[in-house]
C-alpha cells in the first residue's frame, strides 16, 4: 500500500507491505523490516527497524502523525494519494493566496483587474496579534480579492485570486 | 485592610500561577472563563469560575465594566490583574476603586505614568538616570521627522504607549524612515490606539537587562536582582535568565540600585520591572518600567526564594514588604523557556491544533507553570504562549544542562511547538559563552532552524504503522500478494 508523507515541507513516498512474518516499509532506496508496539504509557511505543529498537510517543490527528523522538517533536503530514492524482493542490497553487492560519485582514493593498509583479504586496493580514503582509507569488493579473480590511477568515481561506496564467 | 476572596481577571498560565499562591494562603479564589473558551488548569484550581462573554474572547478579557461587575457579583475584595489584558490599565484600577474592589497592583497614578513611554522617560531623566538619546514626536510633530534624522542611524522607531514589541522598528537607511514611520504609527493606533510614536537612537547589539523590584507604598522598595531578556524574537522574549552572564558583581550592584531609586522616586507599591537597554560598553540606559508581575517572574523565584505573588498580595493586604534588601539572595541560576505554539522555522508563524497527548518534565530543579492541558485546543484566539520550563541549577553550565534536558523531555503532540528551537538555542556555543545580543536568534537564523539528524525512515516507519487503515488493508491483502511484496525486495 502507497503512502506519501509530508517530512519538514519534503515529500517521502513509501510502500508498506506485509511478508507473513512482519511489515517492511518499501523506499526509493531500499526496504526496512519494522514493527512497532505500544508500551504502556500514553502513546509511547517501541519502534523496531533494521534490528534496531527506538522509543517513541506518537499521535495520530486528522492530517498529521506527530513523533516524539530522541528528544525532538516531529510533524509527519499524511498526504492523500487520491488529492495529488487530481491535482488539486499542484495545479491552483500558483494562482492562489490560501490563508496559513485564520486571521482577520488588516488592508487590501490591490483590487480586481490590477497588474502584479512577483513579491508584490497583495494584502496584510493579522493571525495572533502578529501582522503578515503576503505578496503575489508570481507576475499577473489579479482575479479576485474575496476579502476586505476588517473581515476574519478562516485557514486555507483563499485570500487572493490572480487569473490562470496562459499557457 | 484584609483580603479573604480574589478574583484572577487573567488566564492560562499566569492564572493557574497567581491562584496556587492565593489558595495557599487560604484565600477563596475565582478566576475568568470566557463562554467560548475551554477549562485550563486554572479552572480547575480555583474555588469558583465567573463566565464572561464579548465580541472576542480577548475583547472579553478587557471588558473593564464585565469584570468590574463579576467582581462585586462573587464579593471578590481583590482583584489580581496577572500580565498582559488589563493589567497596566489605570482605568481599570479606578473602575474598582470606586467598587470598593482592592486591585493588586500599583496606584492608577503610577499606571498613567510608566504606561506612557514618553512621560516615564521623561521623569526618570529630569531625576538623573540615563536615558538613550531620543526624538519625542509630541514636543514638536511637524519637526519630528527631521528631528529623528539629526540623531543619526540606525533608530529604534516605538509607539509612546506601546510594549511587548508590537509597532517598533529599526531603521538603518534614511530611504525607508519615513514608511517605517508610517508603519508604526498603524500598529500603534491600531494595538494600543495611540498612534504617537517617539524615536531613539538603536544601541548596536545591546542586552536587555531588567531589574525586579518591590515596594510596600510607604516609601519602602527592595529589588530581587536582575533577569536577562536578550533571547528575543519579534522583540518578544522567549528565554530569559538570572543572574545575566554579563554583568560584573559591581555593574550587577550599580543596576539593580538603579532600579530600586527609581522605583522609590514613585513611591512604588507591588511588583514592577525596570527594563533596561546594556550597550557592549557596560553603559545601561533606561528602557521602561513594566507595573506589573511579568511573564519571567518564576526565574527571580528560583534563585531567591520568594513567591512574588505572595508578596504582591501582601502588599495589597497592607501588610508590606516581608524582607528587607540583606535578606535577598542570589542563588545559582534559573532559565526560563517560553514554549509557544509557533514554527521556528516559518519566520514564527502562530500555530493551531488539538492537544492529542502532553506530557510535562519534572524532577529536581524542574519547574512548569503550565496553561495547557491534555485534549485542550490551541486556537488563535489568544497568545501563542502554553506554557513556561523553568529550570534551576547551581550554576548556569547546570541550568543549561538541566533546561536541555527538560525541553527534550517536553512532549506535546498535534500543534507545532518551539520546543525544538529552544533546545537548538540552548545547544549554541555562543549562547553557552553568554555572548549573545537582542539580534542574537536573528543572526543565527539559519544556525538555529537548520534540520538535525535525518531520522525520516523511522518517522515515515512510525507513521505508516501507526495508520490503522493502511495497516488494515495491508493485511487484508491475500497473503500471496502480501508476501509478493516482500519478494519483490
Amino acid at each position: 500500500m502507497r503512502r506519501i508523507f509530508m517530512i519538514a515541507s519534503h515529500e517521502a513516498e513509501c510502500w508498506l507491505t506485509h511478508d507473513g512474518s512482519r511489515f517492511v516499509l518499501n523506499m526509493p532506496d531500499g526496504a526496512v523490516p519494522c514493527q512497532l508496539d505500544p508500551t504502556g504509557a500514553p502513546g509511547a511505543h517501541v519502534l523496531r527497524t533494521g534490528g534496531r529498537a527506538h522509543e517513541l510517543r506518537l499521535a495520530v490527528g486528522s492530517e498529521s502523525t506527530f513523533i516524539h523522538l530522541n528528544g525532538r517533536t516531529f510533524e509527519v503530514g499524511r498526504v492523500d494519494p487520491d488529492d495529488r492524482l487530481a491535482g488539486r493542490q499542484g495545479a491552483a497553487g500558483g494562482d492562489r493566496l490560501l490563508a496559513p492560519m485564520p486571521g482577520v485582514v488588516v488592508s487590501v493593498a490591490v483590487k480586481p483587474g490590477d497588474t502584479v509583479t512577483e513579491g508584490q504586496p497583495l494584502l496584510v493580514i493579522e493571525s495572533m496579534k502578529l501582522e503578515t503582509t503576503l505578496t503575489a507569488p508570481r507576475d499577473g493579473v489579479v482575479a479576485e480579492m474575496p476579502f476586505t480590511a476588517g473581515d476574519s477568515f478562516g485557514l486555507k481561506a483563499v485570500l487572493a485570486q490572480l487569473t490562470p496564467q496562459e499557457e | 485592610m484584609t483580603i479573604s476572596k480574589l478574583l484572577v481577571a487573567n488566564r492560562g498560565e499566569i492564572a493557574a500561577r497567581v491562584l496556587r499562591t492565593a489558595k495557599a494562603r487560604g484565600l477563596a479564589t475565582a478566576v475568568l472563563r470566557h463562554v467560548a473558551e475551554q477549562d485550563g488548569p486554572a479552572h480547575l484550581i480555583a474555588d469558583e469560575v465567573v463566565m464572561i462573554d464579548g465580541p472576542t474572547p480577548v475583547a472579553a478579557y478587557l471588558d473593564i465594566p464585565q469584570i468590574v461587575a463579576a467582581a462585586r457579583k462573587i464579593g471578590a475584595d481583590a482583584v489580581h490583574p496577572g500580565y498582559g489584558f488589563l493589567s497596566e490599565n489605570a482605568g481599570f484600577v479606578a473602575a474598582l476603586e470606586e467598587a470598593g474592589v482592592t486591585f493588586v497592583g500599583p496606584t492608577s497614578e503610577t499606571i498613567d505614568l510608566m504606561g506612557d513611554k514618553v512621560r516615564a522617560r521623561a521623569f526618570v531623566e529630569a531625576r538623573g538616570f540615563p536615558v538613550a538619546p531620543s526624538a519625542i514626536e509630541d514636543d514638536d510633530p511637524a519637526s519630528f521627522v527631521e528631528r529623528a534624522r539629526t540623531l543619526g542611524y540606525p533608530l529604534l522607531i516605538k509607539p509612546s504607549a506601546g510594549g511587548g514589541g508590537k509597532g517598533m522598528r529599526i531603521v538603518r537607511e534614511d530611504s525607508t524612515l519615513e514608511t517605517e514611520i508610517a508603519t508604526a504609527r498603524r500598529e500603534g493606533e491600531r494595538y494600543f490606539g495611540d498612534g504617537r510614536l517617539f524615536v531613539e537612537r538603536y544601541i548596536e547589539r545591546p542586552r536587555h537587562i531588567e531589574v525586579q523590584v518591590m515596594g510596600d507604598g510607604q516609601g519602602n522598595v527592595v529589588h530581587f536582582w536582575e533577569r536577562e531578556c536578550s533571547i528575543q524574537r519579534r522583540f518578544q522574549k522567549i528565554i530569559e535568565e538570572t543572574p545575566s552572564p554579563a554583568l560584573s558583581p559591581e555593574q550587577r550592584d550599580e543596576i539593580c540600585e538603579t532600579a530600586a531609586r527609581i522605583a522609590r522616586a514613585v513611591n512604588y507599591r507591588g511588583a514592577g520591572t525596570v527594563e533596561f537597554i546594556y550597550a557592549q560598553d557596560g553603559a545601561f540606559y533606561f528602557l521602561e518600567m513594566n507595573t506589573r508581575l511579568q511573564v519571567e517572574h518564576p526565574v527571580t523565584e528560583m534563585v531567591t526564594g520568594f513567591d512574588l505573588v505572595a508578596e504582591q498580595l501582601r502588599i495589597a493586604a497592607g501588610e508590606g514588604l516581608s524582607a528587607a534588601q540583606a535578606d535577598i539572595p542570589q542563588t545559582g541560576h534559573s532559565i526560563e523557556l517560553r514554549i509557544c505554539a509557533e514554527d521556528a522555522t516559518a519566520d514564527f508563524r502562530p500555530a493551531i491544533g488539538d492537544i492529542l497527548l502532553l506530557d510535562e518534565p519534572h524532577g529536581e530543579g524542574i519547574r512548569v507553570d503550565s496553561g495547557i492541558r491534555d485534549g485542550g485546543k490551541v486556537t488563535t484566539d489568544f497568545d501563542p504562549m502554553l506554557s513556561k520550563l523553568i529550570v534551576h541549577g547551581a550554576d548556569r553550565a547546570q541550568a543549561i544542562a538541566r533546561a536541555r534536558n527538560a525541553v527534550q523531555n517536553y512532549v506535546i503532540l498535534g500543534v507545532t511547538t518551539n520546543t525544538g528551537y529552544l533546545d537548538a538555542i540552548l545547544a549554541h556555543p555562543d549562547f553557552a559563552s553568554g555572548d549573545v545580543s537582542t539580534g542574537f536568534l536573528a543572526e543565527q537564523a539559519d544556525v538555529l532552524t537548520a534540520p538535525g539528524e535525518d531520522v525520516s525512515t523511522l518517522l515515515m516507519a512510525a507513521a505508516a504503522l501507526s495508520d490503522q487503515r493502511l495497516v488494515t488493508d495491508v493485511m487484508q491483502i491475500p497473503e500471496m500478494h502480501r508476501k509478493m511484496g516482500g519478494w519483490r525486495n
